[in-house]
């Protein structure tokens, strides 16, 4: 670890103010202090920003909503969350651990680094860690890599569960810059794709602060669910998982949302299946049929080939499960 | 008690409460005075030569007080010690590199975190050359390892007339080979290796989780170039061992040689990533098992040949045939064919059943086989092969009951309902299969000394320098020194994890109650004669002048016609604080003229989701024949941790080695996948009470390892028997069985 300054914000103006080139905000500290301790990061001015008034879970007209210093657990076990969003509830359940669920943010959760071993290790080239150094994923270690949404320059899978709920969801988070600015962004449009420029995670400007996450109003979302696969059975991030919400009127498929993790290098929502689902009757063959359209483009790699098949197993699994 | 086997009882650990509320001392936690922190600099090629390093940066930083490297070593002498680093070099004595992750420097500094951040300023270049990483490509070249166990490395039994083993295989009835891989894995015992050294005058301090005390001062003061009585191991809790605590690795030495060079103790604790290079692990293996039977299930030939990589640097491989298909099923010919492949990779050890673990694997996988080919139950198939004599020594057990452990374990889990027929059982979404397997472990005994101490306060010390891995070596002694004494188990005084106490040369093999045990009963007659012998020699004690043996010893009094006094009396009447004595024991003569084997059976039962396949086991029940147990508690938690090492074995766990770089890819505790809670599933562990009184007084053969062999198979043969699948490459992933 680099040695830094470190300062506690006691408001959001003067977090805002605080921060800088070379800073980092500081929540929960569970992806920070880990990379930093690696020194995958080494910010030299760290901001901790835990005294800030970015709490609450509540719902209004504009939907649900989410502090972004909530921390997962809390998030997990609210009752406006487990009751209306049963799938957020589900992928926080099945993230990380119990003790990180404690102390992880929802803000920070949607800005974790990759998994990536190669990113991880200092030793090792890596794109996003330092531009143009190469990736060596792409022949090497990548059975745990994306198959959608790659590039010559980064395999990485995106990491977090809960950013796959909440594209399924169509959330948004609001974001605050230096001045006091705000502005709100779908969270769908928030994650870049790695292309050339892996380094360039998503559309956060320097220094601007997440405040909270919006999900809009979806009554139908009650009938949800987070399926997650992994090879053991807790503490591990996805081999593929699924986000699926289902709007049933008589055994038809009146509308239906469906994202994917663990298999794209941002949380991938999947316009085409659920296009093949909606008006149809749920059924296997059905559900077998649009999880199809999930792999459309799939590259994948020398020891993922697996997911391609996994990860349309996940979204029929998940249809069957929320169907009842 | 000589003679008679003890009776089984039911004690928490002594040490628990000492565990729970964190008062237990491990090696990173002894307090001592001025310590300096040391971080390893590891290298980041494979092979090849260190060509310079610059460390003005990392000699500049806050707080660092040295920066050792090749160009400035610190001094260590000798190599060659099979139980210290790679056997064939020691650390910063030149400038080689042998593997990824190779100790090639180390920071000191006043705290950790400086140690830690003036290591990441250390620039290396290398002369780097590609290293040989890969089993499969290395098995052409695969070379003879020498003997094992006293053992030619190519070993055949044949029948009378048969030419060979090829022969044998051709006139069988029917044939069936499989070919299984698993594999490189590591320990990661919970506590990470650390050793803190403190010279004082000419003498060394050196504590650090070893489970060998001995051997450590044995390796320790070779390099150091000292007597070994100028050495003192201290290592009272070991948080796991595994086998991976056997060996003195680096940084035990370069912590002494640091120490003695600055003139003030040194503690260097290793990260979780750089356990994965600087210590061992279990060589990866390919293994060709070949069976020949006739149709009524009798083997009539076994070949097993085992391909194991090994370490360029040195290390202990591991002998899968040797351990397993040696001895486990009577076949008149048997063949044998354990080869190394050495590659430039840290050196491998010994880990938790090392041989039976991966060798149980292969064979056990192949009798579910043959079992399925000639349609006979894979029980039934085990017990009409059931050895009764050591194949090619033609000594019988001392004590053998493998048919036993099949039949309780069977009306245990209720094997008389299973539908042979793969794919048969469906519960919703999951495919249910179960599966056997045998497990196999030698009793193991080493001589081991006790030294039973009489206090005045009425406490009874009972001390050896053996090691508690959380094995509850703390509480054997308590027990045993209790039942041999005749006193509760709290007024006795266990004391071991110190190479100063009674010698021992520490627990592994499963030996550590085997050997000390029978000790304890001799320390305790002997301290009893010198009780007595004090008692009538000395004027005022009421004892003076009687004769020896009219004095009897009852529960802690001496007892004689119209006397009788309690050991804290006598003591306090002669004004002595102790008496003690040693007692010793060891293998008997009569060891030549029997084999001593524990044997088990496993019962398993898999679900395998039909979707996306991932495998989960949902019970297992074990039946273990080791012997008499001393400690139903704690005998009952080393059954249970084998059987989640076993766990992990298949389904699991892996260390991913990239054939391109040497380096370990996952050498972490998130991406290195151990079981977690959610992956146990309920575990029925149940003994067989057959005292073995041929092999020691006590009966007890040993529990420490057996629980994890065969773990695997039985796991692999339900997920057979579930789905129709057969996995013959370790760990049973999703990935191959999904369709
Ligand atoms: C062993 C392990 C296993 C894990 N397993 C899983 C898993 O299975 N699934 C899963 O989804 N996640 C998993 N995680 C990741 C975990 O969920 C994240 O580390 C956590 O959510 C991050 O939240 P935090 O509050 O600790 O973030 P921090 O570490 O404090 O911050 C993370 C990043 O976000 C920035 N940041 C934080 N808050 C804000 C804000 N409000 N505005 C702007 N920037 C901000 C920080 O500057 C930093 O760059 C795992 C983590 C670990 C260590």
């Amino acid at each position: 670890m680099r040695p830094f300054a470190y300062a506690a914000a006691r408001s959001l103006p003067q977090a805002l103010e605080q921060v800088g080139a070379d800073s980092a905000y500081l929540a929960g500290g569970t992806t920070l202090v880990d990379l930093m301790k690696l020194e995958v990061l080494t910010p030299r001015r760290v901001v901790d920003i835990n005294g800030l008034p970015l709490r609450g879970v509540w719902v209004d007209r504009d939907g649900l909503h989410l502090g972004a210093l909530e921390r997962m657990s809390d998030v997990a076990a609210h009752q406006l969350v487990a009751d209306g969003y049963p799938l957020l509830s589900q992928a926080l359940c099945q993230s990380a651990s119990a003790q990180l669920r404690n102390m992880a943010s929802i803000g920070g959760n949607l800005l974790q680094r990759v998994r990536c071993g190669y990113y991880r290790d200092t030793a090792s080239p890596c794109n996003r860690r330092e531009p143009g150094t190469g990736c060596p994923a792409v022949h090497g270690e990548n059975r745990g890599h994306a198959i959608l949404g790659t590039s010559d320059s980064c395999v990485a899978t995106h990491p977090s569960d809960l950013a796959v709920a909440l594209v399924a969801l169509d959330a948004s988070v609001r974001l605050v810059r230096r001045g006091g600015a705000t502005r709100a962004v779908r969270l769908a449009d928030f994650y870049r794709l790695p292309g050339d420029t892996p380094h360039l995670e998503h559309d956060l400007r320097p220094g601007e602060l997440i405040t909270r996450v919006t999900v809009p109003p979806l009554a139908w979302a009650r009938r949800s669910t987070y399926l997650k696969i992994r090879d053991r059975r807790s503490y591990e991030f996805a081999l593929a998982s699924a986000a699926v919400a289902l709007d049933l009127a008589g055994g038809r498929i009146r509308d239906v949302r469906v994202a994917v993790g663990g298999v794209g290098t941002r949380p991938w929502r999947l316009p085409a299946v659920e296009a093949a689902l909606r008006g149809r009757p749920l059924r296997v063959e059905v559900a077998e049929a649009a999880a199809e359209r999930a792999v459309d483009g799939a590259r994948p790699l020398s020891q993922n080939g697996f997911k391609t098949t996994l990860v349309r197993r996940v979204i029929v699994r998940a249809l069957m499960r929320v169907a009842g | 008690m000589s003679g008679s086997a003890p009776r089984t009882v039911s004690v928490s650990r002594v040490d628990g409460r000492l565990k729970v509320t964190g008062a237990a001392r491990y090696a990173a936690d002894q307090p001592v005075d001025r310590v300096a922190h040391g971080y390893l600099l590891l290298s980041t090629v494979a092979r090849g030569t260190v060509r310079a390093m610059d460390v003005a940066a990392a000699e500049r930083a806050p707080g660092v007080l040295a920066v050792f490297t090749p160009f400035r070593p610190v001094e260590l002498h000798g190599t060659g010690n099979p139980f210290s680093v790679g056997h064939r070099w020691l650390p910063l004595q030149d400038t080689e590199v042998r593997y990824y992750g190779q100790v090639i420097g180390l920071v000191v500094a006043e705290t950790f975190e400086q140690a830690r951040d003036a290591a990441a300023l250390v620039r290396a270049e290398y002369d780097a050359h590609p290293p040989a990483a890969s089993l499969p490509d290395g098995i052409p070249g695969a070379t003879d390892p020498g003997p094992i166990m006293g053992e030619p490395a190519r070993l055949e039994f044949l029948a009378p007339g048969v030419e060979s083993i090829e022969a044998a295989l051709a006139a069988s009835e029917v044939t069936l080979s499989g070919r299984y891989t698993q594999p490189i894995k590591h320990h990661c015992a919970m506590e990470p290796h650390a050793a803190t050294a403190e010279w004082q005058d000419d003498g060394l301090t050196l504590y650090t989780g070893t489970q060998s005390a001995t051997l450590t001062v044995g390796a320790v003061a070779a390099a150091l170039g000292v007597a070994p009585t100028q050495v003192r191991v201290v290592s009272p809790h070991v948080g796991g061992g595994f086998g991976n605590k056997i060996a003195t690795w680096a940084h035990p030495l370069l912590a002494a040689a640091a120490a003695r060079v600055l003139g003030r103790p040194v503690k260097v604790v290793l990260t979780r990533e750089q356990t994965f290079t600087v210590t061992g692990h279990r060589s990866g293996l390919a293994q060709t098992v070949t069976l020949g039977a006739r149709r009524d299930g009798t083997l009539v030939a076994v070949r097993h040949e085992a391909y194991a990589t090994q370490s360029a640097s040195g290390g202990t491989f591991e002998a899968a045939a040797h351990t397993t298909s040696r001895y486990l099923y009577r076949a008149e010919n048997i063949h044998l064919d354990q080869r190394i492949v050495t590659l430039d990779i840290p050196p491998p050890t010994w880990m938790r059943a090392p041989g039976q673990e991966s060798g149980s694997f292969a064979l056990e996988t192949a009798l579910d086989e043959l079992a399925v080919e000639l349609g006979i139950d894979p029980v039934t198939l085990r017990l009409r092969n059931d050895a009764t004599v050591y194949p090619g020594r033609n000594v019988p057990w001392s004590s053998k009951h493998l048919a036993e452990c099949y039949e309780v374990g069977a009306r245990r889990f209720g094997w008389d309902r299973r539908d042979p027929v793969p794919r048969s059982t469906i519960d919703g979404d999951w495919l249910v299969g179960t599966g056997v397997a045998t497990a196999n472990y030698p009793g193991e005994r080493f001589p081991a000394s006790v030294r039973i101490r009489f206090r005045a306060d009425g406490t009874v010390g009972v001390d050896s320098a053996t090691a508690d891995l959380g094995t509850g070596m703390w509480t054997v002694l308590a027990v045993l020194g209790a039942e041999s004494l005749g006193l509760p188990v709290d007024r006795i005084r266990p004391d071991l994890g110190d190479s100063t106490l009674a010698p021992n040369i520490g627990a592994f093999g499963s030996g550590a109650t085997a050997s000390t045990g029978p000790a304890v009963a001799a320390a305790a007659r002997a301290a009893i004669a010198e009780l007595v012998r004090v008692a009538v020699t000395h004027e005022d004690s009421p004892l003076y002048g009687v004769p020896a043996e009219e004095i009897d010893y009852d529960h802690g009094r001496l007892v004689a016609p119209g006397v009788r006094i309690g050991f804290p009396a006598l003591l306090g009447a002669v004004g002595l604080d102790t008496v003690e004595a040693t007692g010793s024991a060891g293998p008997g003569p009569d060891h030549g003229r029997y084999a001593f084997t524990s044997f088990g059976a496993h019962f398993c039962e898999v679900r395998v989701n039909r979707w996306t396949g991932e495998p989960r086991v949902s019970r297992i029940t074990t039946v273990i024949d080791a012997g008499a147990i001393i400690n139903a508690t704690t005998a009952r938690s080393q059954i249970v941790g084998g059987v989640i090492f076993g766990i992990g074995q298949a389904l699991l766990e892996g260390s991913r080695l990239e054939p391109a770089t040497g380096r370990i890819a996952n050498a972490n505790l998130a991406d290195y996948l151990l079981p977690v809670n959610a992956d146990v599933p309920p575990i029925d562990v149940h003994f067989l009470d057959h005292p073995d009184t041929l092999f020691n007084p006590l009966g007890a053969r040993g529990i420490g390892e057996i629980g994890t062999v065969g773990v695997a198979a039985a796991i692999g043969n339900a997920v057979y028997h579930a789905t129709g699948r057969r996995v013959r490459d370790l760990p049973i992933t999703l990935d191959k069985l999904l369709d």
